[in-house]
Parts: C-alpha cells; structure tokens; sequence
C-alpha cells in the first residue's frame, strides 16, 4: 500500500434491485403460488451500472444528480452496508457514514447511550469516548437532551447529533448524504466550518446534495449521476454547468403547458444575445433581446403581452407585462413581432424557464400562454446565493 | 471461523453494549424493573406446585414431581426467549444495519447474551426452591456443560431465525406452532422415563432432551437414563450453532437489501 494509491476505488460497480411487483389480489391462492415459486413476480431494476471511481487521500469528492440517479446507492455500498451485484469496493481507513439522516441510532436510547453505541460501532473504546463525550454534545447544542430518548428529539436535533458524533470519531473517510439539508442555517454554517476543519486535517470526504451552492464550495471533484452511471466527473464548474443542463432539458419537457382561447396565438420566442446570436445560455449581467412573434386571426383590441421567470423548482423569480409597464398597444391583426429587452439579466447561476402570455385588458380572456417553455441558463462569473444580483456596496462607516 | 471470533473481539464494546440494551430495554417503563427476572421465576413456581397438585395430572409415584417441571420450565424459557428475541435481532435493528458496518454476528449473539443473562440470574431461585423443599442435589459440576451446550443451542437457532425472518417475514407465525410442538415433544412436563422405550433413541435427537435431561441430573439428582444418547443429544446443539453460523454468514451480506 503506497501513499499514492487511492482511499476509496470501486471498480466497475453494478446493482442490481429485484423490485416486489405490487399483486393486483391477494387472495389465498396467489400467495400459496408466489410461495411455490419462491417469490412474486419480480421486476429488475440497476440502480448502478458499471460505476469507477478513484478517490484520493485528503479529497472532497461531491456527488449531485436528480432523485433516482443511484447516488445514495453508491454511499451505501462505499460504507459497505450493502454489498454490489459485482464489481469491487477498497476502502483503506475508518470509514463513518451519516446515510439516509442519521447515524445507526436506535430510538428507545438516550442521546448519550446512542453516542457511545455509535461510537462502539466505529470501534473505539469506552474511555476514548468519554474524552470525546463534551464535545459531541456541546457541537450538537443538546446539552439539556443528551438523556432523554432519541425519539423524543426533532429531526433537526437528531441530524445535529449523528452530524456530530460521526464527524467527532475521527474518521479517515466522511460520508455524508444529504444530512445538510435538515438542520437550520446557523448549525449549517456550523457544520460547513466543522467540514472545512476536518478537509484541513488532510481527511477524504464523500459529500451527496442537491444543494448546488454548498456542494459546489466545499468539493474539490464533483461527479454527476444519472439513471446509474457516472455522467461527468472533475472539475466542479463544469460539473455544475452540466447538471444544469440537464435538468434545464428535464424541466422542459416535463413542466411545460401550453393553453388559451386561440383567438391569438404566439408561436416563437427567439433569445438572443448582445451580438444578435441565438442565445440557451448566458453570463449574468448580459444583455438579452427576446423576440416574440405572435399571430392573430382576427383583429385584437388592447392585447396585454406578458411574461415571467420561474426556477426550475417552480418559484416565480420575475414577472412583468406591458400593462404594468403602461406600454400600450392599440391593437393587433394578422402576424406581428414583440420585443422585450432587458438591460442586463441579474439572475444568478442556474437553469430558470420563460413563460410568454398574452391577455386581454381586463385579464378576463386568455389568449394564449405558453408556461416554461423556454428553458435558459445562466451561468455566474461569482458565487452569489439565492437567484438574483443585486447592485450592493460595501464600505467602512468614518 | 477464527476469524470470526477476531471480528466479534474487535467489537467487543459494542456486543457489550448491545447486551446492557437487550436487558435494559426489557424492563423499560415497568416500577419493577430488573426485580422481574426474580419474581418471574417465583411465580411461575407458585402457580405450578398450586395447580399441579389441584389438577393431580403428576405421577404420584414420583416424589421430585414439581422440581423436575420446574428445572424444565427454567431451562425451556431461557430457549423460549431466545427465540423469541431472535425473530427481531436483526429486523427491529434495520437502522443499524442499514447505516452501519459491524460483524452483523453481534446483533443475534447479543439478544442470546442478554438472555443467557436472565437466565443465569434465575438459577438461584431456583437454587432456593430447591433448598426449600429439600430437594436432592445432582452433580453440580455437570452444569457449566449444560449451561454452555444450551448457550450453543440458543445460538444456533437464533441465528438461523433472525435472518430467516428477514427473507421469510411468515418465520414469525410459524415459530408459534413449532415452539408449541417443541415444547411437547420435550420432556419438560413429564419425564424422560414417561417416554416409550422405543421412541426414547428418536427423542434424543432432539437437543433439549438431552439439554433438560441434564440439568435434572445436576440438579436434582436424577438418573441420566442413557448417557450415550444424551451425549448424542448435546452434540446435536453444537452442530446446529454450526449450522447457524454457516446460514448467517452467508445470508448477512443481503442484509441491507432486504430491509
């Protein structure tokens, strides 16, 4: 074993689930046939297929993808709770786990019985424990409930705890899925630094997320999952921009609704950027040119032309019509074109969907909509939180 | 299997405090508490030498009568509990097993700890009954092999059955019948003379026979019949610990699927 040689390999990694197919009855006769055959019908299903994957000593390796893509999977069979259907795992070192929200806890133990349980499992002694006891409970601020039952505690409390003792244990190996997620943002911002520490101390960590930012910043090496397999691996940036790529292509072709009275009828958006190309993606702060052509069959009086933005977890970012902007238009026949232009886009890294509508006046008759039909990423040249830019300055007071 | 007994030395913490937890956990919420383990035992003997002699269902010509079902009794629920907590040693721990990696040994080995426990702290009342009604004393010294041959035992089938119970969930209701049958089919409330001659070798296989066989003979001094077929009854428990452990080893990596 040389220093050299990867902490964690695996090495063409497959798993397979044999999935219960649901019984349409379940009446005498079915179950003593499924007995007969040994089990019911069966459905196949891999949730990893020939996965490889190196991880070096002293990396943060983060794994993203949408819900299904066999990243838990992967943790499970890297903590070796669960074995692949072929392909090999090595691990070299201690390897603590934080799956599913929550170390192995058991619920009629106390907060303080559970640490020293957790701790037995991680193979450390009664004693090395004791040393360790104060700091678990103080980092997971559960001083007043470290002996009431485990059940009794929230699921923030019960993350904070499995957070701490399985950081606390001194493993060589972290792996952590999802767990951020639950505690609030100030044991966040606790747990991130506690993470920082721990990568300090030259320790591997094996982050899964769906929260971009967080993963994006702590990870030295980003993976991105899909449907089993590995997709892209390497450096997060670009990682990033091909998640959201993805999930730009998912969120199209999923959520899009399209409806109206027909009367009129707006059949293209065109997205174009400063130099009049043809614009999927752009940097933040960019001008965009957006054309809409429309098509009315019979004369409209005063249409009101609309539009808005909607992440692709569905919150309305903007949303803005000529009505309110009191641009307005007399009427309209035959086919036309509308244009919208925004000085600069402020919305922060990631995948958002255009909605286009066009009303009446009174907002009584819909003409047409079209919602999140046109998908657009954006890609950020800073690491701002949350969706939008705002132009802030910061300054020493005199 | 050396190196079995290395991996569980390795989490000797660990079954230790799973152990504390079994017994710990039995008790939970009752004012008694651990006073059970005692009081059970002594109920137990109240009711049956109340009933026994209400129901006159005993061999009158046989004066060791009521020790003899209540050295049965002891020793049966020692496996009766065994059982019964074997059944969700590994189902009732799924978070365990499903977010942690340890010699999944351990869980089965500490419910039968745990009882094996119970059981030993049952044995003075036992003890004390026995010096109350002047009981013969058997050769003490046979005990520690009868305790360890039926720890074997206890092992054995509460391996096979708490992995059985995660591929098979029926494993469960079924145990309620074969345990009744088992019960009949040893000699814990009749003797082993009481059985026909002829089916005596048949009854020796099976391993409580010889288990409760002798434990009468330390206790209470009675005669050990065939002590041939007895040993033959004891080594059928060490083959089915064998058994046991071979099935679970070789069940224990689905674990974490199945649950």
């Amino acid at each position: 074993m040389t220093d050299s040689a990867p902490i964690i390999e695996v090495c063409d990694v497959s798993k397979l689930f044999r999935l219960q197919q649901q019984r349409g009855e379940s009446t005498i006769k079915a179950l003593v046939v499924d007995a007969l055959r040994g089990h019911g019908k069966t459905r196949d299903f891999w949730a990893l297929r020939d996965v490889s994957l190196a991880v070096q000593r002293g990396e943060t390796v983060g794994i993203i993808g949408a819900n299904g893509a066999g990243k838990s999977t992967l943790l499970s069979l890297i903590s070796q709770t669960t074995q692949p259907t072929s392909g090999t795992i090595a691990t070299r070192g201690k390897v603590s786990s934080l799956l599913e929200l929550g170390a192995g806890f058991h619920p009629d133990l106390t907060g303080r019985e559970n640490v020293f349980l957790y701790g037995a499992i991680m193979g450390l002694n009664r004693r090395q424990m004791e040393e360790k006891f104060d700091q678990i409970v103080a980092f997971a601020e559960l001083a007043e409930w470290i002996d009431e039952p485990v059940k009794h505690y929230s699921s923030g409390m019960y993350v904070r705890l499995a957070f701490s003792v399985a950081v606390e244990v001194d493993p060589d190996i972290l792996i952590i899925d999802e767990v951020l997620a639950v505690g609030d943002a100030s044991f966040q911002r606790k747990c991130i630094a506690r993470i920082d520490a721990f990568k300090k101390a030259g320790k591997t960590l094996l982050v899964v997320s769906h929260d971009l930012n967080t993963i994006h910043t702590i990870s030295d090496q980003l993976i991105l999952m899909d449907k089993g397999k590995i997709i892209a691996a390497g450096d997060p940036d670009a990682v990033v921009a091909e998640y959201q790529w993805l999930s730009r292509e998912s969120a199209s072709t999923a959520e899009t609704k399209e409806w109206g009275t027909g009367e009129m009828k707006i059949k293209a958006a065109h997205f174009l950027d400063a130099e009049g190309n043809h614009a999927e993606e752009l940097l933040r702060g960019q001008p965009l040119h957006i054309e809409i052509d429309y098509e009315a069959a019979s004369r409209i009086e005063a249409p009101v032309f609309g539009f808005a933005i909607h992440t692709t977890s569905g919150i309305l970012v903007y949303g803005n019509n000529t009505q309110i902007e009191e641009y307005d238009i007399p009427s309209v026949e035959g086919q036309g074109k509308v244009t919208l232009d925004f000085g600069a886009v402020e919305l922060l890294a990631g995948a958002y969907l255009f909605s286009f509508s066009v009303h009446s006046q009174d907002h009584q008759t819909n003409y047409h909509r079209l919602d999140n039909a046109h998908p657009i990423t954006v890609r950020s040249d800073r690491r701002y939180e949350g969706v939008c830019h705002m132009d802030v300055k910061w300054g020493l007071g005199s | 299997m050396l190196r079995l007994f290395k991996e569980i030395y390795a989490f000797r913490d660990l079954l230790w405090i799973l152990v504390g937890r079994n017994l710990k956990i039995r008790y939970k919420r009752s004012a008694l508490g651990f006073l059970w383990t005692f009081l059970n035992p002594v109920f137990m003997i109240i009711i049956y030498s109340i009933f026994l002699r209400i129901l006159k269902t005993y061999d009158p010509s046989n004066p060791v009568y009521l020790q003899m079902i209540v050295v049965g009794i002891v020793v049966w629920q020692f496996l009766a509990m065994c059982v019964g907590d074997s059944l969700h040693a590994v189902v009732g721990n799924a978070s365990l097993v499903k977010k942690t990696t340890f010699p999944r040994i351990i869980l089965p080995l500490s419910t039968v700890l745990a009882n094996l426990v119970n059981f030993l702290l049952t044995l003075p009342i036992v003890g004390l009954f026995l010096v109350i009604v002047r009981a013969d004393c058997g050769n003490l010294l046979l005990l520690p092999l009868f305790i360890l041959t039926q720890f074997a035992l206890c092992l054995g089938v509460s391996l096979i059955l708490s992995g059985m119970n995660l591929f098979f969930r029926d494993t469960e209701h079924l145990m309620n019948a074969v345990m009744l049958a088992w019960f009949f089919l040893t000699p814990i409330i009749y003797g082993f003379y009481m059985i026909p001659v002829s089916f005596q070798r048949l009854a020796l296989l099976n391993p409580m026979c010889g288990i409760v066989t002798g434990y009468r003979a330390a206790l209470i001094g009675t005669d050990l019949m065939a002590p041939r077929l007895v040993a033959v009854s004891l080594a059928m428990s060490w083959l089915i610990l064998m058994l046991g452990v071979s099935l679970f080893q070789r069940w224990q990596v689905d674990f974490g699927d199945k649950l």
